[in-house]
């Protein structure tokens, strides 16, 4: 079989449409990837704890301040400042920093930042987290001294707590579970970390994993994180998908109040922002878990 | 007789009517029990306008009653926390007083999205009372985030 002239004209629109669709595509790949990116950045929550209080503190340079019952945490400048940020890491001293909490010295890092529930994301969503804040504005920003019991102040301390509770290890999907679960547990447990703030902890501070989402009442010293599982009296056992979805949209509860707390921020910067999809997803898994 | 009586009734009307803000004598308590008990009637319309707006209750033109109640009470929000009512049991942190110029601009914005939601609800177009309510929702969040105590 010879290919005659006309079938190859015939052919060259062909071609020629799909160089077309394939231009702006491979013409702007870091566009698609920072912008999910950024999208992630928001569902992981790093904008509200990695920009300060003030309120004209430039976006992602660090020093939040993050109470917990071992003293005070200061989030770091993440922006791509090579001195004072992150500019002069690799992709793999990234990934390094979520998945094994440790910075790129090989020094481990306070739970405080999360990478107990970080461990899960996958590396494709870390490395556009990356290139995402890879294109932002450097700040030049030292980090600050966290404020900490003399005994947990050293980060030998956070090693030893790291080799007794800290278990490494990616989000699997769970094939009896459809995607939309799925993708509501990888959001919740992982990129989301909720239970950060919702899962009881130890006095040493490690999370009690077998009471996932029951609720934190020493998450500060005058905050507590209420009870978010499918529990009808303890939790939000009560709520429709629906009440949640709005709740993590606006922030109101079902009874159309509206909670002053620690929670608004997270509504502002992290579920606000998502997709209502994404927060469906994390309205389903919610209503899987336990109830307790 | 009759007209002589509805006079003087008229006038203890009048006089009352003229003498109340003399009389009024608004304790702190009261003020606080005042201003619960207009967010309370706010929580109520929010809660029903947004099952109306989540379609999960048909709007058959009720909609707009909950509006109107929204933007009565949202204008009357700056006048509730009149200095001094910050009782011991009242969930409104100091910076209602400390930051005026700051709790004034919240309370502005409420007044905003709940005119503007009265608009939407006047208007019927599903999408846009979705999008109006979702600026009222956020109007109440970012006045309670900065000036209400937490509940927990």
């Amino acid at each position: 079989m010879t290919t005659s002239a006309s079938q190859t004209t015939r052919r060259r629109p062909a071609v020629a449409l799909a160089v077309a669709l394939l231009v702006p595509v491979s013409a702007f790949p870091n566009e698609d990837l920072k912008a999910k990116g950024k999208y992630l950045l928001h569902a992981g929550g790093c904008i509200s704890c990695h920009t300060a209080d003030e309120e004209d503190a430039p976006p992602l340079a660090g020093g939040h301040a993050i109470e917990s019952p071992f003293g005070v945490f200061y989030s770091p400048n993440i922006t791509p400042d090579p001195e004072t940020g992150i500019g002069g890491w690799s992709d793999e001293d990234f990934v390094n920093a979520f998945w094994e909490g440790e910075n790129p010295d090989g020094e481990h890092y306070f739970p405080s930042f999360p990478y107990t529930s970080y461990t899960g994301v996958s590396r494709d969503d870390l490395l556009a987290m990356k290139a995402y804040l890879f294109s932002i504005k450097p700040v030049s920003r030292e980090n600050e001294e966290h404020d900490l019991w003399p005994i947990m102040s050293s980060r030998f301390a956070a090693g030893v707590w790291k080799a007794r509770f800290f278990e490494p290890g990616r989000f699997v999907p769970d094939p009896e579970q459809g995607d939309e679960w799925n993708r509501g547990a990888y959001l919740v447990r992982h990129l989301g970390h909720c239970g950060e703030c919702h899962t009881p902890r130890t006095a040493l501070g490690a999370l009690e994993r077998d009471r996932e989402l029951a609720g934190n009442p020493e998450l500060t010293e005058d905050e507590s994180a209420p009870n978010i599982t499918p529990h009808r009296e303890n939790g939000i056992g009560r709520w429709s998908v629906s009440d949640i979805v709005y709740f993590l949209e606006i922030g109101m509860l079902p009874d159309g109040d509206f909670t002053g707390s620690s929670m608004g921020p997270v509504i502002e910067d992290n579920t606000g922002k998502l997709t209502p999809e994404d927060r469906r997803a994390i309205a389903q898994y919610l209503k899987s878990v336990t109830p307790q | 007789m009759q007209r002589k009586t509805i006079g003087i009734m008229v006038g203890i009307a009048v006089l009352a009517g003229a003498s109340l803000p003399v009389i009024a004598d608004t304790t702190p308590e009261d003020a606080k029990d005042y201003r619960t008990a207009v967010m309370t009637s706010l929580r109520g319309h929010i809660q029903a306008a947004s099952m109306i707006a989540r379609g999960l209750i048909p709007n058959s033109g009720q909609l707009l009653g909950h509006a109107e109640g929204l933007a009565h009470g949202a204008a009357e929000i700056k006048n509730l926390f009149p200095e001094g009512s910050a009782v011991d049991d009242s969930k409104a942190l100091p910076a209602v007083w400390s930051e005026p110029d700051k709790f004034a601009a919240a309370a502005d914005a409420a007044v905003e999205a709940t005119m503007a939601f009265e608009d939407a609800a006047a208007g019927g177009d599903p999408a846009a009372i979705g999008a109006a309510f979702r600026e009222v929702g956020m109007a109440c969040r970012g006045c309670h985030d900065n000036f209400r105590e937490s509940d927990d």
